[in-house]
């Protein structure tokens, strides 16, 4: 996996890339999370992940809650088919901020 | 058709990679649909996971080596998970309920949504656990 972060005014964009499991995810969690705790609205850019499993989503539904908790939120944007299917797999469709 | 190969691997995160590769290469060789490939290797996937998380829980490094073995006999695709990490008591596997949204169980869920078949079988000397995950394709 790698990342890419940009940032224009309260909004930081994570742009990940490649396959997001077990391995990646204290790295994935190392990038999203100083931003959500930050305050800043945190949208992750799904485009270019070719894969996610249940330690994927862990890092979506823990990035979503720690922005509930400091009154900003997570917006997931352009997920790639195979991760939408597992996001709906797992019913979370409704929960997380997809874009 | 008939196909049977398997593979080993250490057991660690680092792994998981592998093991989907090697899943994605088995498959290739099977008429499936690309969705139906991409559900199989991700309960694989989520299975290996399990045996490195749950398997070797508090256990930092290992040259344990966990077998995966694919085999498919006609339209019924077996697939094995062999390791020697904590004894597996298959009645405490419970994956979490989907509507207390938190972090982690879902690795199982995705297992059972995915795969007709998931038992504990005791047929190994030479192994701790034998985990057996069935479909028919």
């Amino acid at each position: 996996m790698s990342y890419k972060v940009t940032t224009e005014g309260n909004i930081s964009t994570v742009f990940l890339n490649g396959e997001i499991d077990m391995d990646v995810t204290e790295k994935a969690k190392e990038v999203i999370l100083p931003l959500v705790e930050s305050g800043k609205e945190v949208h992750l850019n799904l485009k270019d992940v070719s894969y996610m499993d249940s330690s994927g989503i862990s890092v979506l539904i823990e990035s979503h809650q720690k922005a509930l908790e400091k009154n900003t939120k997570v917006v997931v944007k352009e997920v790639s088919k195979s991760v939408l299917k597992v996001i709906m797999m797992a019913k979370l469709e409704q929960i997380l901020n997809l874009e | 058709m008939t196909l049977s190969e398997s593979k080993d691997f250490l057991v660690n995160s680092a792994s998981l990679k592998e093991v989907r590769t090697f899943s994605r290469d088995v498959f290739e060789k099977i008429n499936l649909d690309q969705d139906l490939k991409d559900e199989l290797v991700l309960a694989i996937a989520e299975a290996a996971q399990n045996i490195v998380k749950h398997g070797y829980k508090g256990i930092e490094e290992t040259s344990d080596r966990m077998e995966i073995k694919i085999s498919l006999n006609e339209d019924q695709l077996e697939i094995g998970f062999y390791d020697k990490g904590k004894p597996v008591v298959p009645e405490n596997i419970q994956h979490r309920k989907l509507d207390d949204i938190k972090p982690g169980g879902l690795g199982t869920f995705f297992i059972k949504q995915i795969m007709d078949g998931a038992i504990f079988k005791k047929d190994q000397q030479d192994w701790v656990n034998h985990l057996v995950l069935t479909k028919k394709i």
